[in-house]
Order: C-alpha cells, then sequence, then structure tokens
C-alpha cells in the first residue's frame, strides 16, 4: 500500500467539497442551533400548558403557536444541512422549566429565550463569516429578521403589564389583548 | 490513495479515484463515504474522556459502531484519546486541501 501514497495534498481532490456545500464547523453549530430551537420549542409548550391551567387561554394559544413557530425554524435548519450534503442529528431536549409564578415571568423568560435565540445566530453569522461560508451566511439572513420581529412581540407584552396590571381583571383583560400582539407584527 | 492523517494507532487515507475514504485501524482497514466519515467523527466527538478517569466508565471502553452497522469496534482509553486527536488531525488536513484547492483557483 506504502507505494500508492502521496503526501503532496495540492493533487488530492476536494472531496468534502464536492459533497457538502457547507463548512464542516458551521455544520456542528448549525446542528447546536437544532438543539437550542427543538429546545425552545419545548419550552413553550410547557408555558401553553402553566397558561391552560390557570385559565388563560389566549395566553395559551399564543405560546402553542410559538412552540410550533420554533419547531418549523429547527426544521428548516434541519433540513439546509441535510440538503447541502450533511448530516443534521435529531435533537434530546430536556431540562425544560415547567413552574412558573405569574404570566408575567413567563413573557420575561420567553423575552430572554429568544433574545438568547438572537445571540445565537448572530454568533454563527459571525462564524460564517470568518469561515468564507457565504452560502450558510446568506440562509441565515432570514433567521435575523425572524428573530427581530419575536422580540419585539414578547417586549410589547411584556409592556402590557405596565400598563394593564399583573392581577385580577387586569390579568383577564390582557389575556384578551395577548392575540393582537402577534397580529400587530403581521401587518 | 493519498495519506491524510496518521496517529499512534490510526491511519487516514483519500481516495480520489473512488471519491471516498479509509481507515486503517490496528487489525483492519474499513472503507468510509463522506457521510460515514462525518457520523463516525460525531460518534467519537460524543465519547466522554473525563467518565474514563472519573469513575463513571469503570471498564474504560468505548464501543462505536460504523458504516450503518458494518462494523463493530471496541477502544479502550489510549486508544479513544487517539481517536479523538486523529479525527480532529484529519478534518484538519481536509479543511487544509480544501484551503489550498480554493486559492488556487
Amino acid at each position: 500500500m506504502e507505494q500508492y501514497l502521496e503526501l503532496n495534498y495540492r493533487e488530492m481532490k476536494d472531496l468534502v467539497r464536492q459533497k457538502l456545500s457547507i463548512h464542516v464547523d458551521i455544520m456542528d453549530l448549525l446542528n447546536k442551533q437544532i438543539e437550542k430551537e427543538a429546545h425552545s420549542s419545548s419550552a413553550y409548550l410547557a408555558m401553553a400548558s402553566w397558561c391552560d391551567h390557570n385559565a388563560l387561554s389566549n395566553s395559551a394559544d399564543f405560546f402553542y403557536e410559538q412552540a410550533a413557530e420554533e419547531r418549523d425554524h429547527m426544521m428548516k435548519i434541519f433540513r439546509y444541512i441535510n440538503d447541502n450534503g450533511g448530516t443534521a442529528y435529531s435533537p434530546e431536549v430536556g431540562g425544560v422549566n415547567h413552574d412558573f409564578k405569574s404570566l408575567e415571568e413567563i413573557f420575561e423568560t420567553a423575552l430572554d429565550q429568544e433574545i438568547s435565540i438572537s445571540k445565537s445566530i448572530h454568533n454563527l453569522v459571525g462564524k460564517c463569516r470568518k469561515v468564507n461560508d457565504y452560502t450558510t451566511e446568506y440562509f441565515l439572513q432570514w433567521f435575523i429578521g425572524e428573530q427581530m420581529e419575536e422580540e419585539q412581540t414578547m417586549r410589547r407584552a411584556l409592556e402590557l403589564f405596565d400598563l394593564m396590571g399583573t392581577e385580577g381583571l387586569g390579568l383577564k383583560l390582557l389575556d384578551e389583548r395577548i392575540p393582537q400582539i402577534r397580529n400587530k407584527n403581521a401587518e | 490513495m493519498k495519506v491524510l492523517h496518521q496517529s499512534q494507532f490510526f491511519i487516514s487515507y483519500q481516495c480520489d479515484k473512488q471519491r471516498c475514504f479509509f481507515i486503517k485501524f490496528p487489525h483492519k482497514t474499513i472503507q468510509l463515504g463522506f457521510c460515514q466519515l462525518l457520523a463516525f467523527r460525531q460518534q467519537v466527538k460524543e465519547i466522554d474522556l473525563e467518565a474514563h478517569f472519573n469513575g463513571q466508565n469503570t471498564h474504560g471502553m468505548e464501543m462505536l459502531m460504523l458504516c450503518n452497522r458494518e462494523h463493530f469496534f471496541v477502544f479502550n482509553t489510549l486508544e479513544s484519546i487517539d481517536l479523538k486527536e486523529f479525527l480532529t488531525g484529519t478534518f484538519a488536513m481536509l479543511e487544509l486541501n480544501s484551503l489550498l484547492t480554493t486559492s488556487s483557483v
């Protein structure tokens, strides 16, 4: 076998590039992003469950929708990796918190979660630039816009607490206003 | 066939003609497609070396199945450490080759 061995890398085909359109390190980071989106989706489900149990049906619907949206984000990345020759790994989700003190705490947690996802996407874009993975950078542009909208939605919800209070009738009226915070963004 | 990287126990090769990779283990050599190489890398990344030293992995063994369960390997602690270095080195060489190919365009 030794007689066939050559150490001249210049003459070697770039098999990795032939098989994979994205950088290997970026593929790893995208797989980590899949885990984060999956965790986020499960966290929203837990929030929806809490709202359902506390007679806050509009907020529950809002978080059910959020959970579905996060899963859509996850699937978008999942398909992107596989479509470009990489291997996407189905994520394991653990450590989902089901205990909350109030609806306000839930929305604050949701905002923190969205900020964390935004930071993660920004880090990914930064890494793409470092390794010249322009394909993934282009792909991630949609997520940057999406995250901006998600953060705005959660912030708007928290502003409602300042306006209407966190207890009694105020809370009930606030729950009725929740479907509109998303619609306002969609317009 | 060209050598990509060699560690204490393992050697990786790239075969341009068959567009695949080979890995020489101490007792046999196996052929891998790129996806299989990626899957192997992922399995090796998930090896918890700390568990070999803090008593969690009492036997000090790692069992890996490669190429859609075609091959089964058992590695001891020394081989597991070497395997991590080996895969990092192999992918570093592949990246270096990509850079050289890109720069020559």
